[in-house]
């Protein structure tokens, strides 16, 4: 099967080579960074920022704004949106299919959705993680077992029945609206240091795994015939990436709730870069998932709107928005050129 | 019989004598609560049904599709952007001009669509271009939620999943010219619809102009879809299931044959949904479309079990 998984080195990585990417995107992600730490609400000068980074803040409430509230929010953004590439490009390759990610799949949808549920029988509990394993592993199987035929249908059916199920219970429970948009659509407001301290001991499992897992996937990505041959075993291969997946997507569901299309964005753009090697595939995905969230962050927390009937201006709208309307036209683009091949 | 039902059921629980008295005699205690609450109510989720089954139905004969309805080609999710944005904004457009806005939503959403799909018809690729722009939509209404106050937030996400409660005279006035007009107009088209539906070389051979009745159809597919939305909300689902329960039930797939169950169908599902919606959580309502959500997508994928083959898509 040649398609647009099939191993190939192509498009710009002739003239990028790994060390000016590694150097592209640390540049870029030190920008993001600088960015979301001397932008927001509060009107704090740049140079106290960095007077804060640099440990010499003239107040308290300085370094509270830019280490509590900003910089876990950026941090998140980056690993949630690192997590979600991830999970994209391991599901694409194992399922053969450019566009299965988590939102498509449903799998998002239902990590939100075991979310909101254990959060509605126990509020405040501490195990948002937890749930949303087990909500994304359930997906996961349920897609198995009923959508063989025909993956893209059952999984977009089944993303509408858990997203219903999770309004619905948002609205009998008459969440306030932060945590509805959390939930539903994905926003990285209000993060704060614990957000990170949950966070990032998955990246530090999921990431590294699933960068081992690259050399069988280019394997794989050659027809189950020739992986067989090569001596890929498709069972135990299958399991553990799904598993990978699952877990790198339902940690960013539980940082970030369930922002669509990243999953399938960042990938996509990768393959464009560097080709669909997925030792460079992988890592280069997950910088850019990263950065895309993140920078849609930036976008969604700059946004403001004269609201007619109101005194002050509207500031703010949900990072999944934002993805949501950057993705769409990526994924019609996407379908169109499955279409023709 | 379900109307009936529905006018009984509920606070305060009535009986079919009762009701009806209450109905008719404007001296009876519980009339206003009967003729001005319950019957509206009842009427409105007959026609929207109606409308929607008959939307589906163009849409999926004329796309030759089991999977088209207006739910996953983003018409409703087109026609909710516009309602939801004037609701937000408190642009104070009347409620009956609101479909006239809802529905150019609701063609704009649908022409993306159907212009990314293409030539395509294999179910998969439509159901993720749908995806992708009910996706995109839902991030239009999410922005603009994000802009309202509080008590926007819950009846917009009411309206969101689509919902029949607190909806009075006025509403049903508002809509049923749409719907009327719109079924009449399906009717018409139903000829040239299932000649469609026999491949376009026989259509042509036929005499059946294929683009214009195509655009047509796809076009009061939408007014209907939009009509609906602007007042219920996009009910998912009813659309999509109705043509496929007519089709058993009369045991045909000729759309002429079937057009005059489909609305009875989709009247009959939505009428049943709102009332299951109603009183299962009582005092708490839950917003019908949860309920067409529900129930339609399991029944769905029961439906279409036996047409797998055609839904396998190119992959």
């Amino acid at each position: 099967m040649t398609g647009p998984l099939a191993p190939r080195r192509s498009g710009l990585s002739g003239r990028v080579g790994p060390v000016g990417l590694l150097l592209t995107a640390t540049a870029a992600g030190v920008g993001v960074v600088l960015a979301h730490l001397l932008l927001g609400r509060s009107d704090l000068p740049p140079g106290e920022v960095v007077r804060v980074l640099t440990g010499r803040a003239t107040a308290p409430a300085y370094e509270t704004i830019v280490l509590d509230y900003r910089l876990p929010r950026v941090l998140v953004g980056l690993g949630a949106g690192a997590l979600l590439a991830v999970s994209g490009v391991l599901v694409q390759a194992v399922v053969r299919n450019p566009l299965a990610e988590p939102s498509t799949t449903g799998v998002g949808a239902g990590a939100a959705l075991a979310i909101v549920a254990s959060l509605v029988l126990w509020p405040g509990h501490q195990w948002a993680y937890a749930a949303a394993m087990a909500g994304a592993v359930s997906t996961g199987v349920v897609l198995y077992a009923v959508g063989r035929r025909s993956p893209a249908v059952a999984g977009v059916l089944l993303g509408a029945v858990l997203s219903a199920v999770t309004s619905l219970l948002l609205v009998v429970d008459s969440a306030p609206i932060g945590t509805v948009l959390r939930w539903l659509v994905g926003s990285l407001n209000a993060r704060t240091p614990e957000d990170w301290a949950l966070l990032w001991p998955w990246l530090v499992g999921v990431l590294p795994v699933a960068w081992l897992l690259a050399s069988r996937l280019n394997v794989w990505a050659l027809g189950e015939s020739a992986a067989v041959g090569l001596g890929v075993r498709p069972g135990p291969l299958f399991a553990a990436v799904l598993l990978v997946a699952v877990a790198g997507a339902a940690a960013a569901v539980a940082a970030a709730g369930a922002v669509a299309f990243v999953g399938l964005v960042a990938p996509h753009v990768g393959r464009l870069l560097v080709g669909s090697d997925h030792r460079v595939l992988v890592p280069v995905s997950a910088a850019l998932g990263a950065l895309l969230l993140s920078l849609a962050d930036l976008v969604a927390f700059s946004i403001t709107v004269h609201v007619p009937g109101l005194a002050t201006d509207v500031s703010g709208v949900p990072v999944g928005a934002v993805t949501a309307l950057l993705g769409a036209p990526v994924l019609i683009s996407l379908v169109r050129r499955e279409n023709r091949s | 019989m379900l109307g009936l039902t529905a006018l009984c059921l509920g606070e305060p629980r009535l009986g079919p004598g009762s009701a009806l008295t209450a109905l008719v005699d404007p001296g009876h205690p519980w009339h206003v609560a009967v003729w001005q609450v319950r019957t509206p109510r009842v009427v409105l989720g007959a026609l929207a049904g109606a409308a929607l089954g008959v939307s589906g139905l163009l849409l999926q004969d004329v796309l030759r599709n089991p999977i088209a309805g207006p739910e996953l080609l983003g018409v409703s999710s087109g026609a909710a952007v516009v309602t939801a944005t004037v609701v937000v904004l408190g642009l104070g457009v009347p409620v009956v001009v609101l479909p006239y806005a809802a529905l150019a939503g609701a063609l704009v959403a649908g022409a993306l669509v159907l212009l990314a799909i293409g030539r395509t018809r294999a179910p998969d690729h439509v159901a993720l271009v749908g995806a992708a722009v009910s996706a995109a939509c839902g991030g239009l209404v999410v922005a603009v939620v994000g802009l309202g106050t509080q008590g926007d937030v819950v009846s917009l996400f009411r309206y969101l999943l689509g919902s029949l409660a607190a909806r009075g005279w006025t509403h049903v006035e508002a809509v049923a010219p749409w719907l009327v007009v719109g079924i009449t107009l399906a009717a018409l088209l139903s000829r040239r619809v299932e000649a469609l539906t026999l491949g376009d070389e026989v259509a042509v051979g036929l005499g059946v102009p294929v683009v214009r009745t195509r655009v047509a159809a796809v076009a009061v597919a939408a007014v209907l879809a939009a009509a609906v939305a602007s007042v219920c909300g996009p009910v998912a689902f009813v659309a999509l299931l109705s043509p496929h329960l007519a089709r058993r039930i009369c045991g045909s797939v000729s759309t002429r044959r079937v057009f005059w169950s489909v609305p009875v169908v989709g009247a009959a599902l939505l009428m049943s949904a709102d009332l299951v919606s109603r009183l299962v959580l009582y005092p708490v309502e839950l917003p019908v479309g949860v309920a067409t959500t529900l129930v339609g997508v399991p029944s769905l994928v029961l439906v279409l079990r036996g047409r797998a083959p055609e839904l396998a898509g190119s992959r």
